[in-house]
């Protein structure tokens, strides 16, 4: 039997924008959901690297077969590159963990609702061989166990590819505790792009600029400031307000949200239904949006009410949550997944 | 690049802590952490997810036997859904194709029940890998899914109650989505679809119900629709034999009249180049094996510019969905007077 102090336990996230692992020996590390592979001989000797990992892929990604593999919160089926960018991932999260040389590994991923439901054999298959114990778990269901909310809550999980929505009855969740909408960051910058496109059709922009533009000045309701970016115009640097876009892209997230939000509490008992409306969680990337939780506890004003209260630690929730997973695990269980 | 994070190390002191009784908070963890393992464990074995077999297991218990039907050449399960025994729609969804097959399509029988019509299975096409015809960014399968939605918004304000094929940008095959219809018991299958063609000047609506393809680009439209259908060649016969002299097959011309009627209205309203190409029949696999009246309904022209720009427009999408909504509530309507007196429209 392996001593539990001999094993390093990682809970990682695994998300479609970014991924973070929390460690049992204290490291923290949060990297974006790229890898790339040189795309030939001549990138290779420029890159200097067999393989790239995050900003560093995304920067170089011109020369790079780059993977988001984890696009739309689901791992493509049938995709090898796509499994093996998986695992690569993996694998270079817990390197960065940087457990001693031989040291056991076991590891609980935390991963889109959807990914799960669609594609578990697929993800099994990827990850295997990354640790020396694997358990994967729904994403918002490790952040309701890092944070004791297992009774009468509802995690909302606002990523890149998914919004998750995981209603917690002291019970591992079924598929009618979950749902899984494609409104998400990604759509939000899809709407901002086309919005701001229909605006100023003579700018010039890519979509990874629209997505630093939403990262630095989100917002729902009032403004905090005017956004105003520079995209090149003519081969010119200008300067464009993009404020009510930028609203209005945001908002597209609260009343989908908030009618799936409704939705999943019309199936919870009678009785519990206002315990839940009151006790929602906002997790992931999109719960950091200034204003939407606000805006979602208005919108819930028209089924009676509800309190809305975003995570502390956004970035770390999901793999904070999976290593509480991986150290409240018993040497049973890790025994019993091992394969 | 990596962010080290300031935050304490998550429960650093685990190992060094001392032994104390166990409150209900930490059996709640107890309990649930066990579902996580044992989910996990299923998975390493190869079985769907716990849930969803002790759901089929609370049916099988429920309702009587699956009709087993020996299909030695394909070696497969074959499940009636007119036979009462139903699994459910997350199973079908969970199990793999390849153990998924059916028996043709039993006939409606001529109505003198009161057969109204209550559950609509709305069937957003395409998804997940397969994302149907693009244009100017506008994919077919988000453009599905955004007027389903909409649709199935409008339905259930009507008091319909509504099930969907997906309801995320999931793949989900002809096979499964007919079996969906089929276990949702649905009183009538809408399937959602936008057209591409090669002519940019496209501004066709048309709506189809099952029979053989009426003309060749009919033909050409249902085998592009009818791939990733996880049937084979040697299905194909059979799911047609018995179909044609159905009654099905009257009501669900009845109903895409109804709909291609409200969507050539409607939709002329904002776009008065739109050509009402009618009411088609061709054999759609996802028509051939629903048990209940189906169309499906080709209601825009992605290839067409002017059309993939109104299409991004969620007041466009909006404006389609309530078209779909008036000509699936006008024939629900009228089948419900009809059966209230005791004859059923297929007897006009």
């Amino acid at each position: 039997m392996t001593k539990k102090t001999d094993v390093l336990h990682v809970g990682i996230d695994l998300g479609t924008s970014r991924s973070s692992i929390s460690a049992s020996n204290g490291g923290r590390h949060v990297i974006e959901s790229y890898v790339g592979w040189p795309v030939d001989m001549v990138a290779r000797r420029l890159v200097k690297k067999p393989i790239l990992f995050g900003r560093e892929a995304l920067d170089s990604r011109p020369m790079l077969d780059l993977r988001r593999p984890l696009e739309r919160g689901l791992i493509k089926e049938g995709s090898e590159r796509d499994e093996l960018a998986v695992r690569e991932l993996l694998r270079h999260l817990i390197s960065l963990a940087g457990g001693r040389d031989g040291q056991p590994i076991r590891a609980v991923v935390g991963v889109p609702a959807e990914a799960l439901r669609v594609s578990r054999q697929n993800l099994r298959s990827a990850v295997k061989g990354v640790a020396d114990g694997l358990m994967i778990v729904s994403e918002p269901f490790a952040v309701s166990y890092g944070m004791d909310a297992l009774l009468h809550t509802m995690i909302v999980d606002i990523g890149a590819g998914t919004t998750d929505f995981c209603v917690m009855r002291g019970r591992y969740p079924t598929e009618e505790d979950q749902r899984t909408l494609t409104n998400a960051g990604d759509s939000v910058d899809d709407q901002l792009m086309s919005l701001v496109r229909a605006k100023h059709p003579d700018a010039q922009f890519s979509i990874y600029m629209v997505r630093e533009w939403k990262e630095k000045w989100s917002f729902v309701g009032e403004a905090p400031a005017p956004v105003v970016v520079s995209v090149q115009k003519a081969a010119r640097a200008t300067p464009i307000d993009i404020t009510s876009e930028m609203r209005r892209a945001c908002e597209s997230l609260v009343a989908p949200v908030t009618e799936t939000m409704a939705d999943l509490l019309a199936r919870v008992e009678p009785e519990y239904q206002e315990r839940v409306r009151h006790n929602i969680i906002l997790a992931g990337g999109g719960s950091q949006i200034p204003g939407l939780a606000t805006a979602m506890e208005r919108a819930l004003g028209e089924y009676g009410g509800g309190a809305v209260r975003v995570v502390e630690d956004p970035v770390f929730a999901g793999s904070n949550g999976s290593l509480a997973i991986a150290l409240d695990a018993s040497e049973g269980d890790w025994e019993s997944l091992a394969g | 690049m990596t962010r080290r994070s300031t935050a304490s190390g998550w429960r650093a002191s685990w190992s060094s802590s001392p032994a104390r009784p166990m409150t209900p908070a930490d059996r709640l963890k107890r309990q649930v952490l066990r579902g996580a393992v044992r989910d996990n464990v299923e998975t390493i074995r190869g079985l769907p997810p716990p849930s969803l077999r002790a759901s089929t297991r609370l049916r099988r218990g429920a309702l009587q036997a699956t009709l087993l039907v020996a299909l030695p050449t394909l070696g497969l399960l074959a499940y009636n859904p007119l036979s009462g025994s139903a699994p459910d729609r997350a199973a079908v969804l969970a199990t793999a194709p390849s153990v998924l097959t059916f028996r043709a399509p039993k006939a409606i029988v001529p109505v003198t029940a009161s057969l109204t019509v209550k559950k609509i299975v709305l069937d957003p096409g395409h998804g997940g890998n397969d994302s149907g015809a693009r244009a100017r960014g506008v994919w077919e399968n988000e453009i599905t899914l955004a007027i389903a939605r909409d649709l199935r918004g409008l339905l259930k304000r009507a008091q319909y109650d509504v099930a969907m094929t997906r309801d995320a940008d999931t793949f989900v095959s002809l096979r499964q989505r007919a079996q969906i219809a089929n276990v949702e018991r649905a009183d009538l299958f809408v399937s959602i679809h936008v057209n591409s063609v090669p002519s940019q000047e496209c501004h066709a609506v048309e709506t189809y119900y099952l029979g053989p393809a009426d003309d060749p680009r009919a033909e050409q439209l249902a085998g592009n629709e009818n791939h990733e259908s996880g049937y084979q060649l040697a299905d194909f016969r059979r799911l047609l034999e018995g179909v044609y002299v159905n009654v099905r097959q009257a009501e669900s011309r009845k109903l895409a009249q109804a709909v291609q009627q409200e969507l050539v209205q409607v939709l002329g309203d904002t776009n008065p180049a739109i050509r009402d190409k009618g009411v088609r029949s061709a054999p759609f696999l996802v028509l051939v094996a629903t048990e209940s009246p189906g169309i499906l309904a080709e209601v825009s022209c992605l290839s067409n510019d002017e059309e993939a720009n109104r299409l991004a427009e969620p007041a466009y999408r909006q404006r389609i969905a309530r078209a779909l909504f008036h000509g699936i509530h006008e024939y629900a309507e009228a089948r419900n007077r009809v059966a209230t007196l005791g004859q059923g429209p297929g007897s006009q």
